[in-house]
């Protein structure tokens, strides 16, 4: 029996009564049952499962039914709702309400009125499924973002939710954080039969394992079926969604096979690929290697045996870095966790000095620059969270703040080009804070890139934001390094940088370790490398995208 | 086995009742053994450290005296004349002392307090009042460290695209904006939070409060120990054995064996904590012995 029938649902927000951003959309959950659901950023995700849960509908006009256990959704109480209907969102920090860790486990239980016995035996449950118990006792502050979200999902599931709605609860992790984030909801769904309804953008981790995929397109759900079902009927529309899907799908399709059984993860995409070229010969297996020109310029940024720690007796962050950054390229350092990354993008623009080591800018020690005229014209930082950046009440506020002492006519003709530049010209008057992720990241980047920097140093710049916005942010760069300029970015996403980067380096234990053009770097690495890479090493030698395995399959005929 | 695993309800008895003795009690001998008790339990609990916190406020309560002294002039026992021509008094500096020695014995209290009385028992007492004061308690423990985290993130950001490193002028500006912003993004992440309370069931009528602790028989005993020593220290006070006269003249009680047990009792409570301590790490050692 269907846990959730949703039929014909309508809504429409109170500022755009004549635009619903839901439209129709009819949709069965059954229990026990693993539904993802995938669409891009504005596409109305998350507006449909707060649809799913009372307290967390937005106010606006609505029209169809939705049925929870056979009931509609309004005859179903707000105690029972908020015990069977599990809720997790996006952002890990803002959804924490309590400073203990074990407080938090027990938040929902206290809601609900649970005597003490019942409230210890769940909590000790809980954390112990969810292995809390060695932090247990701990300050929620001392937690990492992965940890923060899988305490939410342990204080929703401490009060035994039949259905679990997540709403892109691994955009603010990394990786690994995710993928074990993700191997806990599927396990939830396989061990304890938890029904799952998630939305999701990272589908390499959700695909393989789900039930049936959903996708969501202007707020209708335009697919709803078997994982792989899905892939083959988004390729057959030729939708704009088929490049968020795993890189064994797209190099797949993109090597021009057709029906059959589409791989989804990269053991899959080997074995397709084995068979493939099983007793061919091949006659050309690596792509061209793009040569690395030795300019006769200065680097437009050089460290030379940088160290750095943040207190005097703490251990050295930086240890030894060396690092030249040619001018006019895209240069990505990788890293994981606590590598040491964003200290190093500090340390370059001066707000974490060394203490030891060479920093040169244009070939000028940084010391040499005066305030002022180091951040104006010269070097700036993106941060990791381009809310970090919004002081103002509008867009064109914020990017007026950059431009402070101009005259008039020069701003706004500035603003105007700027933010033609980054697609900001229908945003200008809207509020930083309403903006999407992707949005926000380019009125982030708009207001840096007023500055006019030689030198554009990014901290994470991809995270949260779906493969079309990174699209649209690659452009976004590679328009300015064409310029001329020189971007320095720091990232956990080995797929963005594989793709964009024209040089990448690996940052760990304080230093940077090898730096390579992206071919070379990620062919010459079997773990840490992009998943068309890992599916195809042991027939190619340097595909990286599963545009390079496509070109490969064709350039061997096969 | 410390008077800090002890059930939060004990713990704050004993704080009230120590603080309570110190504070009304103004006789000599109590304050003296009051101070020299709260100082050897934060020596235990904080070692070095609380040492010089110790000094110190023995040192501001002599400097307070001082201060009292030249203000105050009542007494019939001049030692001095000061600059302005008033006369110091025994008394006036005796009392004086005997108010800065309050000041300092509550100051030592209070540290002892703040190292042993955490966040998680201010919530469960709370919780025990009204589960829904402990919920209000908690969030705001949650939000104030991140309204400073943030503070910090938002500095840096915009340090790191120039703003806010020229000079003062620029710097206030920089400090206006930022301090908008936070409002901003406060305001914004309590949306985020209210939602994710209602999600939870927060508007629910009928909220309980977890709890970590459990008042166990180690618990009972040591309850019945502290309000026997409270009832006694009470009794000292209703008879006013508590007291001492310094106005117009100093006036002490006469040391009786009555008086001895009153000031055994106030000595044994304000010793209480310190001495399960030692007899806790005292059995955990014989304990391991043993085996």
């Amino acid at each position: 029996m269907a846990l959730f029938e949703i039929e014909h649902l309508t809504f429409a927000y109170p500022t755009a009564p004549d635009a619903p951003c839901l439209k129709d959309v009819s949709l069965a959950l059954a229990a026990g049952e693993y539904l993802a659901l995938c669409g891009k950023s504005g596409s109305g995700k998350t507006t449909f499962l707060r649809q799913l849960k009372t307290v967390l509908t937005p106010h606006g006009r609505k029209s169809g039914i939705i049925r929870f256990d056979g009931r509609t959704l309004e005859n179903v109480d707000a105690r029972e709702q908020a015990g069977r209907i599990g809720y997790v969102m996006q952002d890990p920090d803002s959804q924490i309400v309590t400073d203990k860790v074990w407080h938090e486990l027990a938040f929902g239980l206290e809601s609900l009125g649970c005597d003490q016995r019942t409230m210890r035996l769940r909590v000790a449950e809980m954390a112990s499924y969810f292995g809390i118990q060695d932090w247990f006792h701990r300050d929620v502050a001392e937690l990492s973002g992965g940890q923060k979200q899988l305490l939410n999902l342990a204080s929703v599931m401490a009060m035994q939710p039949d259905v679990l709605i997540l709403d892109e609860p691994t955009s603010q992790l990394d990786p690994i954080a995710a993928a074990d984030f993700l191997n806990t909801i599927a396990r939830l769904n396989r061990e304890l039969g938890t029904t799952i309804l998630l939305s999701e953008h990272r589908l390499e981790n959700v695909l393989p394992v789900c039930d049936r995929a959903a996708v969501m397109e202007e707020g209708r759900i335009t697919i709803a079926d078997s994982p792989r079902n899905t892939v083959a009927a988004l390729h057959a529309a030729g939708s704009d969604l088929f490049a968020a899907m795993p890189a064994p799908a797209r190099a797949y399709y993109a090597a021009g096979e057709t029906g059959g059984a589409v791989p989804l993860t990269v053991r899959d995409g080997r074995t397709w690929l084995t068979q493939k070229t099983a007793e061919k010969t091949l006659t050309d297996p690596a792509l061209p290697e793009r040569e690395l020109s030795e300019s006769s310029e200065p680097p437009a940024l050089e460290l030379k045996e940088l160290w750095f720690r943040y207190e005097k007796n703490a251990p050295d962050v930086l240890r030894d870095v060396n690092l030249q950054v040619p001018k006019g390229s895209l240069f990505a350092i990788l890293g994981g966790n606590g590598a040491g990354k964003s200290t190093l993008l500090k340390a370059v623009c001066g707000i974490c000095p060394p203490y030891r080591g060479k920093l040169l800018l244009d070939d000028v020690p940084l010391k040499k620059w005066k305030g002022k005229d180091l951040f104006r014209g010269n070097l700036a930082l993106l941060p990791q969270d381009p809310k970090n950046l919004f002081v103002k009440k509008t867009v064109r506020e914020e990017l007026a703040e950059m431009l402070e002492g101009a005259p008039k006519a020069e701003q706004s003709a500035e603003i105007e080009r700027i933010a033609a530049q980054c697609d900001l010209t229908h945003l200008l008057d809207s509020h930083p804070y309403d903006l999407s992720g992707g949005e926000q990241q380019r009125a982030a980047l708009g207001k840096v890139l007023l500055t006019r920097p030689k030198l554009l140093l990014l901290d994470e710049p991809t995270k949260g934001l779906d493969c079309f916005f990174k699209a649209e942010f690659a452009n976004l760069l590679k328009q300015f390094t064409a310029q001329g300029g020189t971007a320095v970015l720091v990232s956990h996403d080995v797929e963005f940088c594989a793709r964009y980067a024209d040089l990448v380096g690996l940052f760990f234990d304080g230093r940077l370790t090898t730096v390579n053009t992206p071919r070379r770097f990620f062919a010459d690495n079997s773990f840490y490398t992009t998943a068309a890479n890992r599916m195809s090493r042991h027939i190619f030698r340097n595909a990286v995208t599963a545009e390079d395995v496509a070109e490969l399959c064709r350039r061997n005929g096969l | 086995m410390r008077f800090s695993d002890y059930h939060p309800g004990i713990n704050f008895c004993f704080f009230a009742a120590a603080l309570a003795g110190t504070i009304l009690f103004r006789h000599p001998v109590y304050l003296a053994l009051s101070f020299c008790a709260a100082a050897l339990w934060s020596m235990e609990l904080k070692e070095a450290k609380a040492l010089w916190f110790d000094a110190l406020a023995l040192l501001l309560a002599a400097l307070f005296a001082l201060w009292y002294a030249s203000y105050h002039h009542f007494g019939v026992t001049p030692l001095w004349t000061n600059r302005v021509g008033n006369e110091v008094t025994l008394e006036s500096l005796l009392y004086g002392l005997m108010l800065g020695g309050t000041i300092a014995a509550v100051l030592v209290w209070l540290n002892c307090l703040h190292t042993v009385f955490t966040a998680d028992k201010t919530i469960y007492l709370a919780g025990r009042i009204a589960p829904k004061l402990a919920l209000f308690l908690a969030i705001l423990l949650r939000l104030v460290p991140r309204i400073k985290t943030q503070w910090r993130r938002t500095a840096a950001a915009r340090r790191g695209i120039g703003c806010g490193t020229g000079g003062l002028p620029e710097r206030c500006r920089n400090w206006v904006r930022l301090f908008s912003g936070m409002v901003t993004w406060t305001l914004d992440s309590i949306v985020v939070l209210s939602d994710a309370m209602r999600s939870r069931g927060a508007a629910l009528k009928g909220r309980t409060a977890y709890s970590l602790y459990r008042f166990d028989h180690r618990d009972r005993t040591l309850v019945i120990a502290i309000f026997t020593l409270i009832t006694l220290c009470m009794m000292a006070f209703l008879l006013g054995q508590t007291l001492m006269r310094f106005d117009p003249m100093l006036h002490f009680s006469p040391i009786t064996t009555v008086s001895v047990i009153f000031y055994a009792a106030w000595t044994a409570l304000c010793l209480l904590p310190l001495g399960v301590d030692l007899l806790g790490g005292y059995l955990f050692r014989r304990a391991q012995i043993r085996h």
